[in-house]
């Protein structure tokens, strides 16, 4: 009976000095939430910037901090003494303020978070880092501790929505905040970090040392052929690759082109698409825009005219002045040159195609391309579609566009054909199909064989016929 | 019954003439393979044949110098055939002349019937003479479009660019024509006719058999043995079964 008495009278003891502490916490904050509730009032700080002096009670209440009071980390605050406090900056002044947070949350317990290992292991080489730049100052948000986070996505939020960066060797630096929205809006809307991020979770946070950004990038954009191995292969093959290789950092990456996490779906867009290319190669991209197909792209929105991925293909790049690529030049152009459904449309002929293979230059070529290698070749490679209309800078060749072809024309002949004279371009019709009235002689020529080979044939053939039925009739 | 037997053997062409042919065959087989296969380039056995030869470069460099070696041949049998008839009084015997026309429509009323015999020929008959000439000035035709085209560049300083592709056309359709002829109707009269078959081997010998010439050349015939055509075409009938009665009978 004595003993039961006893607990009531601790239990009553202990709820009456809980009641006691709650109102005395309440009573220091409500004295401070006087002023530091109504907005205007600010700190000042020596180099002219400033923060605002404002709390939010609603948020202050909701964070995992509530039940401190004021004081307990602004200490030597009270109504009464309202001490001036001089910070040359606002980061001095939120350096400062960490070190509170650290009077509490010692460096022993933190440390068990790969996170705050790894931020603490920079802090002994003189990189300070600013708790409440990821944890906020007054609404201190539960980053672990036994709360349960929604996913994935929300737990690496926890920092990487705020404005933090990583720093490289060469002192470089990257953000590491993430425009969630531009995430969920991408390709890739539906992963979640570690799908890509491999190796990080709640638990782990390896911590990675590299020398530059490049470095980083380079390195990261190895995570894409987990997914994509097919399109990494590809890469694998390209003049990009064989640069990269030979230790040239600046040629492009899958994340160059396609963006880290605002990957963009896959488009038919040519212009969006030769804007990438555009990055690296300036000087191509400007002649291109000129171009008949450039011009067409950018001015008219026209998709029908090949874009830079077109001929040089997307992932596994050809380098593009081997012999080989140049004897590829025909059939690339053939894809759309060779197709009514696509050139018709502009009034072009696909006789163009034809004429070139059934020529001198077109058939040596398909020979070429045949033959093996123990076969002579000669040192200058055959002449195909670019080497008349130029590459990236093909003009039309009705209007205007025509006499830029033709003047080009004869020096292009005599690269191959020494000593050639204005009249030798001619030897070539321009891809025209001789007619009455383009190079009618030739068109005659033709007709007249036309006619006269069957009738011969025909002729001899009877009268061979016609000897035998008479020898076997005569028998 | 005829005292001269009809497998007498009759010179009909000078060695000079074999030789000739001989390397006309070769001559021209290697022109008809190298240069069909480049205008049938796309076709199977065209590739077959430019690949075993070595690529497009070696057979249009065969090609060139066999067509080197046809004008040689044509220029020289031009100046000896003209030289001959002019200053050796040689009978000009390739000729066309009227009858030619009148022979061909002979045989074709004979053929259908008709007529009761073929037409009577002198040393070449109307058949000879086509090919000969269709191959010779086909073969000028042929040589100068061909170095039109070997030589383009030459060319084109003083003639206009399109006479190459025009020289192309010509050569590429006269080339298939002479092909035509000589396939067709060449081949046919001297190894697959009832006439010659298996094969009319005079032009390798230098010799024929007076059966053969009297069938084939009676006009000729008669000149050599000094009788007249009538005479000559008389005896035909019979003999033929009495020359094939005496197999041994070799008078050379």
């Amino acid at each position: 009976m004595k003993g039961k008495k006893f607990i009531i009278l601790f239990l009553s003891a202990v709820i009456a000095l809980g009641a006691l502490a709650q109102s005395s916490a309440a009573k220091g904050t409500t004295a401070c939430l006087e002023c530091h509730a109504e907005k205007g009032r600010s700190i000042q700080f020596q180099d002219g910037n400033s923060i605002e002096a404002y709390i939010d009670a609603g948020a202050f209440n909701a964070s995992v901090h509530s039940f401190l009071d004021c004081t307990d980390c602004h200490r030597g605050f009270t109504p009464s003494d309202h001490q001036e406090m001089k910070f040359r900056s606002k980061e001095l002044f939120k350096l400062r303020y960490s070190r509170i947070c650290r009077r509490c949350h010692k460096d022993e317990d933190i440390s068990k978070k790969a996170i705050h290992a790894s931020l603490l292991k920079k802090e002994t080489n003189g990189d300070s880092h600013v708790c409440t730049d990821c944890h906020a100052a007054h609404s201190v948000t539960p980053v672990a501790g036994g709360k349960v986070f929604a996913n994935e996505e929300s737990y690496c939020l926890g920092c990487h929505a705020h404005e933090i960066s990583m720093r490289f060797k060469n002192n470089e630096t990257i953000p590491l905040k993430l425009d969630m929205q531009g995430l969920k809006a991408s390709a890739h809307g539906n992963l979640s970090c570690s799908d890509c991020h491999f190796g990080f979770s709640s638990e782990e946070h390896p911590t990675r040392s590299f020398r530059t950004s490049r470095d980083y990038a380079i390195a990261s954009a190895d995570v894409c052929r987990r997914c994509h191995f097919d399109k990494y292969t590809k890469t694998l093959e390209s003049i990009h690759y064989s640069l990269l290789s030979q230790g040239n950092l600046g040629t492009p990456t899958c994340t160059d082109c396609h963006g880290s996490h605002l990957i963009a779906r896959i488009t038919e867009d040519g212009e969006m698409s030769a804007r990438k290319c555009q990055k690296c190669h300036q000087g191509i991209y400007d002649i291109y825009s000129k171009s008949v197909h450039g011009a067409a792209l950018f001015s008219e929105h026209n998709q029908d005219v090949p874009t830079c991925t077109d001929c040089h293909k997307a992932h596994d790049i050809d380098d593009p002045l081997t012999v080989e690529y140049h004897e590829k030049i025909p059939s690339m152009c053939s894809d759309c040159h060779a197709d009514k459904a696509i050139v018709g449309k502009y009034g072009l002929s696909t006789d163009v195609v034809k004429t070139y293979l059934a020529d001198f230059h077109g058939i040596t070529l398909g020979f070429y391309r045949k033959q093996k290698d123990e076969f002579y070749r000669p040192a200058r490679p055959i002449a195909v579609c670019t080497d008349c209309h130029g590459t990236h800078n093909i003009s039309s060749t009705v209007g205007p566009g025509a006499a830029a072809v033709k003047a080009t024309l004869l020096k292009r002949c005599q690269k191959c054909h020494e000593g050639a004279t204005e009249n030798f371009p001619d030897t070539w019709l321009s891809h025209y199909v001789p007619s009455m009235s383009k190079a009618p002689m030739i068109f005659i020529v033709n007709s007249v064989y036309k006619i006269l080979l069957p009738i011969m044939v025909l002729g001899l053939l009877l009268q061979v016929l016609l000897h035998i039925w008479r020898y076997i009739a005569d028998r | 019954m005829d005292v001269i037997g009809n497998n007498k053997k009759i010179r009909r062409f000078s060695t000079a003439r074999i030789i000739e042919h001989l390397v006309l065959i070769v001559v021209f087989t290697t022109l008809a393979a190298t240069g069909l296969s480049q205008k049938f380039y796309y076709l199977k056995v065209s590739q077959w044949l430019i690949f075993t030869l070595g690529g497009i470069d070696t057979v249009r460099l065969i090609h060139h110098y066999a067509g080197a070696a046809f004008a040689v041949l044509a220029l020289v049998h031009i100046t000896v055939a003209t030289l001959g008839i002019w200053l050796l009084r040689w009978q000009p015997s390739m000729f066309v002349t009227k009858k030619d026309i009148l022979d061909a429509v002979h045989n074709i009323r004979y053929y259908i019937g008709l007529e009761n015999s073929t037409a009577v020929c002198d040393r070449y008959d109307y058949k000879e003479k086509f090919a000969y000439w269709l191959v010779l000035t086909g073969g000028v035709i042929m040589g100068m479009t061909g170095f039109t085209l070997w030589f383009p560049i030459t060319i084109a300083k003083y003639l206009p660019g399109e006479a190459i592709p025009l020289a192309k056309a010509m050569h590429s359709n006269e080339a298939l024509l002479i092909f035509l002829l000589i396939t067709i109707w060449h081949v046919y009269d001297s190894i697959f006719s009832p006439d010659v078959f298996p094969l009319d081997t005079s032009i390798f010998t230098g010799y024929t058999t007076r059966e053969k010439m009297r069938r084939l050349h009676p006009l000729e015939l008669a000149r050599l043995e000094g009788k007249s055509p009538e005479e000559i075409l008389k005896s035909s009938a019979p003999d033929s079964a009495e020359a094939e009665e005496e197999p041994g009978q070799n008078p050379l």
